[in-house]
């Protein structure tokens, strides 16, 4: 290559503007980045909290050992464990008592609870600490039987036994001692009481016998073998001041009906207040006592729990409450019974026992049952030796496991956390991890057939004040409260939002545009909880005394707003420049409050006429006919006939004839037809109300019982907080249609309004739409101002006048009480993410939508 | 740079010498990218001046007749009283250097200034002798009169259909008949009838850009104006679709009476009739076509039309 000159010195890029570059991708990319790792770190954490509310429960064995001789000749009627899984105590027929550890099945004591002969009925569980027991001779004795636990003093004890590592418990006298894992040792002895007995007269050998306590009153019911059935009941009152006991003794008793070829009654049982009393057969058939008098019981109904032929009940116990019966048979079905009110029952006390629950059926007969002492798990044994844990309400089944051989007795943990069982052989014992047995998706979803409720239904109700309440955890009142919330706001707001943004970017000039639009924007700018307030402080009680005031002014507003624009139209003037123009906006003010007034006076009228004198008691259907109500969604169906049929059959002829009217005249006849209008619609109204009032009465529908804060505030006061959010995006879309659009429109001859609304509205509409998607999304997880103002109660009732929760406030109310980990807490999140994906998927929605719009934007 | 300087060399030796507004003060010298022109300077200057007329244009009957015409944009005026007569279903082109008022002055016609707030106007303009902005005229009724194409082809995001009747559908008109009648009436008006009879549903978005602006010219004339303004039409089209719009103006002409603006010389002198030259606000020459073009009486005029300027 020949020798050129060399190249001009090229200016190098400095050394820092590289630095400064890279420095700058780096930051810009970790900030991209993180700010989508955060998103969807909400999300993952949201849903990691949600997962274990739908893992499956688990059930792993952990001791199988072989038992003593003697509980094979004389198997125990029940047995029971301890809190801690250690020891478990079992009940022979023979009124003796064995305490014995459950992982070697070793005996640690046994004890004769009674004297004498050897009780003919016993009633023993591990809730009740004990039970009762009936004797040949008439009487019936109470017990308590219990695992006690107590904390011993180390220095207590013998050398050999304070070494002992944690974990793995020793025998020391009649129970079982242990370290805790924080140095403190447990001892852990059966711990058994015998009560006085009580005399039934004349004395009978007692066949059956239950008792139930509540609060300070305990019922015993007992079957004897003349065929008696007696109740009695026994209530407590300690004297404040001397702190002395009075017991103050109830009984009666009643005959039991002669059945015909029947051996006497297999099960007695006794509600948990006492209300009712049920004696079950073998075979099935149930009769219910009316028991809540004691001393007159009665029998109000009877009943084959199993209709089927040579089907027998094997085993029937209480869920938690005692008030679900779970009835185990000979086919292998476990079924839930409780006592239902419905409108229709036939029987004395207006209620029915209905079997509201059929769990997976199992291969063989039940031979056991044992229900759940703190949820509505249920263990069933079955004769070819599977065990099943059930869920009673969502009719789950939580676990499964195999024996080997047929378990007759089986004991559900008091933690929920473990089953023991017995076969003829050996002890059992299965630690069990049960996690969310009452939530299923279809128990989130769907109706639920809750314990007392005459249909499976939705419902939410989280918490109660007693333990053996059953918390509901139905979603869907929630999510129809979102609904209902979304749906009222977004009709008292959208439309106003929508039609201010067409005001501001088709009828304001540019200026006064210009501050209009900061101003409304400003209001997005309110804290919701001040929206809030006003709705729940001011507003709620407000309404509340002006309501047929306030509903007329639905349509005295409208009204007085298109009166005056007619009456503008006739007065002199019109289209001179800066004359009478600039006094539009003051008119139009002048007609809002003149509707207002209309409204005070028109209020009462409608509240006499239609809403018979009094519009609370009227909405309550104490009084009335249910025209008023058809009112609400007629007037608006006629005005449009109305407004149709006029500009069909009467602008055409008005046209007509108006050829060479003047301005005057013309405008004068659009008032008289605008006056003939509104009477008409009225008129058609009050006539289609009419008519539908005689097929249908809504109230009870989207009319109802007027609550104080109700969806209508919430509809005011939301409506008002997505105003901004729509108006600026609509008026965003509107004025974002090209003005060659408007121009070409104009130029057509159209009036301002006829461009708006056909040319400009229609190009806009897909930016309208997505506005009012973004107002939805707003509208859907808006919680302040529907945590104070909805009333927050969770009921599915469209009715404008009613309350409700929705998702949001639901998730601001019971956060702060839900345990951690719990079925409640994990609940809270799934609705938090329900919300979330609802927001998420109306968001989408909208941006898809608005991305259409731009792309159309283009074409234009 | 070049050419612009050869311009200038060869500007003194055509100078043509033509009877009218002589200014008191001949320029001196030539200025860069000016017409060395002493009418133009008097303009400028704002002095008064006259506008020539042809004398063939004192005898036609005219559609619109215009009179001391002012017009301001806020504090900036953009028109200074312009008096012409457009002659009665004849094709009328308004000529002159961007900013000159052209748009302007069409658009006063029916009053689309009136959407520009800032906008104030002195003088008078009458349609068929009905005063154009009198207190008592109705603008919208003014605008049915009169039927406007824009430079930049605008059909609605609607049917074909529906662009057409859209004059009547403003006017309440339902009944389908005569939607129908009038929408293929004015689509063979337009020329565009046989291109788009069995498509009228489709959206007038979905044709091509001389198509829109044809279908724009369907849509003026649907409402059976008196008169067409059509504002630069075609501007932004090809030139074989601006040959179509301008064969279409031809076979309108009679019909109905045609303000047209243009930018182009060749589409005036080959469409109009009348054309009327402006300057900076002011109408500086109006006469025949023929006249404007091959025989002005004002030396700017001619400057402007042989492309020496503009």
């Amino acid at each position: 290559m020949s020798q050129t000159s060399p190249p001009p010195p090229r200016r190098r890029r400095r050394r820092s503007v590289f630095v400064i570059e890279r420095i700058s991708r780096c930051l810009i990319t970790a900030g991209g980045l993180g700010t989508i790792v955060a998103v969807s770190l909400v999300f993952v954490f949201l849903a990691a909290v949600v997962v274990p509310l739908f893992l499956p429960s688990s059930a792993k064995e952990v001791a199988n050992e072989p038992v003593a001789n003697a509980w094979r000749d004389t198997p125990p009627s029940e047995i029971a464990v301890d809190d801690y899984m250690r020891v478990g105590w079992a009940c022979f027929p023979d009124g003796s008592v064995e305490c014995f550890r459950l992982d070697t099945a070793e005996s640690l004591v046994r004890r004769r609870l009674f004297d004498g002969p050897p009780p003919t009925a016993a009633s023993v569980s591990a809730r009740e600490e004990g039970g009762v027991f009936g004797f040949p001779d008439g009487t019936l004795r109470f017990a308590t039987i219990r695992a006690a636990a107590r904390a011993v003093d180390p220095a207590s004890l013998p050398e050999e036994l304070r070494g002992i590592p944690a974990g793995s418990p020793v025998r020391h006298g009649d129970g079982i001692l242990e370290r805790l894992p924080d140095g403190q040792m447990r001892h852990t002895v059966l711990d058994t009481r015998v009560e006085e007995p009580i005399r039934i007269e004349p004395p009978s050998k007692v066949l059956l016998v239950d008792s139930s306590r509540h609060g300070d009153t305990v019922r015993v019911a007992a079957v004897t073998e003349d065929g008696r059935l007696v109740l009695e009941s026994a209530r407590e009152r300690p004297n404040m001041l001397t702190g002395e006991v009075t017991r103050v003794v109830t009984s009666g008793e009643m005959r039991l009906p002669q059945l015909q070829g029947r051996e006497p009654p297999s099960h007695l049982l006794v509600s948990g207040i006492g209300d009712s009393t049920y004696v079950v057969w073998a075979d099935g058939f149930a009769v219910r006592i009316d028991s809540r008098d004691v001393s007159a019981p009665e029998v109000v109904e009877k009943l084959d729990l199993l209709p089927e032929p040579r089907v027998r009940v094997t085993s029937l116990r209480f869920m938690i409450g005692r008030t679900t019966l779970a009835v185990g048979d000979s086919m292998g079905r476990v079924r839930g019974w409780f006592r239902i009110k419905p409108h229709d029952a036939g029987t004395k006390d207006g209620a029915i026992l209905a079997m509201a629950h059929d769990l997976e059926r199992g291969n063989a007969a039940v031979t056991a049952i044992s229900t759940s002492q703190r949820s509505r798990m249920l263990a069933a044994a079955y004769e070819d030796g599977t065990l099943r844990v059930f869920e009673m309400t969502t009719e789950k089944t939580v676990a499964e496991v195999a024996a080997g051989s047929p378990l007759g007795r089986i004991a559900l943990a008091p933690k929920d956390d473990g089953i023991a069982g017995m076969t003829a052989q050996g002890l059992l014992s299965w630690r069990l991890h049960a996690r969310h047995p009452d939530v299923t998706l279809s128990a989130l979803f769907l109706p639920v057939w809750y314990e007392g409720y005459p249909a499976p239904t939705h419902a939410w109700q989280s918490s109660s004040g007693t333990d053996d309440f059953e918390a509901k955890f139905g979603l869907w009142p929630l999510v129809f409260g979102t609904m209902k919330a979304t749906f009222y706001s977004m009709l008292f707001g959208a439309p106003l939002a929508i039609l201010a943004a067409i005001f501001t970017s088709e009828f304001l000039a540019g200026r006064t545009k210009a501050r209009v639009k900061p101003v409304i924007e400003t209001m997005a700018s309110l804290p919701s909880v001040v929206l809030g307030f006003l709705a729940a402080i001011v507003i709620a009680p407000a309404v509340e005394d002006f309501v047929p005031e306030l509903l007329s002014c639905f349509v005295t507003l409208p009204f007085a707003m298109l009166l005056g624009a007619n009456l503008w139209q006739s007065l002199p003037g019109q289209g001179r420049r800066g004359s009478i123009r600039a006094w539009r906006v003051p008119f139009l003010f002048v007609m809002t409050v003149a509707g207002i007034g209309l409204a005070l006076i028109v209020g009462p009228v409608a509240e006499r006429v239609l809403f018979a004198g009094d519009l609370k008691l009227w909405l309550d259907g104490q009084r009335g006919t249910g025209t008023g109500a058809w009112m609400f969604p007629m007037l608006p169906v006629s005005a449009v006939i109305v407004g149709i049929a006029m500009s069909h059959f009467v602008n055409p002829a008005l046209r007509r004839i108006s050829r060479d009217w003047g301005a005057g005249a013309m405008a004068r006849a659009e008032l008289v037809k605008f006056l003939v209008g509104f009477a008409a619609a009225v008129g058609l109204a009050l006539l289609l109300s009419w008519l539908h009032g005689l097929a249908w009465d809504p109230r009870g529908s989207f009319v109802g019982t007027y609550v104080q804060r109700n969806a209508l505030i919430v509809g005011f006061v939301m409506g008002f907080a997505i105003i901004p959010i729509i108006y600026t995006i609509s008026e965003d879309a509107l004025s974002g249609v090209p003005e060659h659009l408007r121009a070409a429109s104009l130029g057509a001859g159209a009036t301002q309004w006829q461009t708006a609304i056909r040319i400009i509205l229609p190009t806009a509409m897909s930016g309208i739409f997505s506005a009012l998607m973004v107002g939805f999304g707003r509208a859907v997880g808006e919680t302040m101002i529907v945590l104070m103002a909805a009333g927050n109660t969770p009921v599915l009732d469209w009715n404008i006048f009613n309350g409700f929760r929705t998702l949001s406030a639901n998730i601001a109310v019971e956060m702060p009480e839900a345990v951690k980990d719990s079925t409640h807490y994990r609940t809270l999140f799934l609705a938090a993410l329900v919300l979330f994906a609802l927001t998420f998927v109306v968001n989408t929605v909208a941006e898809i939508v608005r991305l259409r719009v731009r792309k159309r934007a283009y074409e234009l | 740079m070049i050419e612009e300087s050869v311009r200038r060399g060869e500007k003194p030796a055509q100078r043509p010498v033509v009877a009218g507004f002589v200014s008191a003060d001949e320029p001196v010298g030539p200025r860069a990218a000016r017409p060395p022109s002493g009418l133009f300077d008097a303009v400028e200057r704002g002095l008064p001046f006259e506008t020539t007329v042809h004398d063939e244009l004192r005898s036609c009957r005219a559609e619109v007749e215009i009179e001391s015409f002012d017009l301001w944009y806020g504090a900036k005026q953009a028109l200074f009283g312009i008096t012409m007569s457009i002659p009665n279903g004849a094709v009328t082109a308004l000529i002159g250097p961007s900013g000159c008022g052209k748009s302007t002055l069409l658009r006063s016609v029916n009053r689309m200034n009136d959407l520009i707030l800032s906008v104030r106007c002195g003088g008078e303009m009458r349609l068929s002798g009905d005063s154009i902005y009198s207190k008592d005229t109705d603008v919208i009724e003014l605008r049915k009169r009169i039927g406007m194409v824009f430079q930049k082809p605008n059909p609605f995001p609607m049917s074909i259909f529906e662009n057409v009747v859209y004059p009547l559908r403003v006017d309440g008109v339902r009944d389908r008949h005569t939607l129908d009648e009038v929408c293929e009436k004015s689509l063979r008006g337009a020329g565009l009838w046989e291109e788009v009879k069995d498509r009228l549903k489709e959206s007038g978005l979905s044709l091509s850009g001389g198509q829109q602006q044809r279908l724009c010219i369907a849509r003026a004339i649907a409402g059976d104006p008196e008169m067409l303004l059509l504002d630069e039409p075609c501007s932004a089209l090809d030139p074989i679709a601006t040959g179509r719009i301008e064969d279409l103006i031809g076979e309108l002409k009679g019909r109905y009476t045609i303000l047209i603006v243009t930018h182009n010389m060749q589409q005036a002198s080959r469409t109009s009739d009348y054309t009327a030259f402006m300057y900076l606000g002011r109408l500086v020459e109006f006469g025949p076509t023929g006249n404007i073009f091959l025989n002005p009486r004002l030396r700017e005029t001619e400057d402007y039309v042989t492309g020496r300027f503009g």
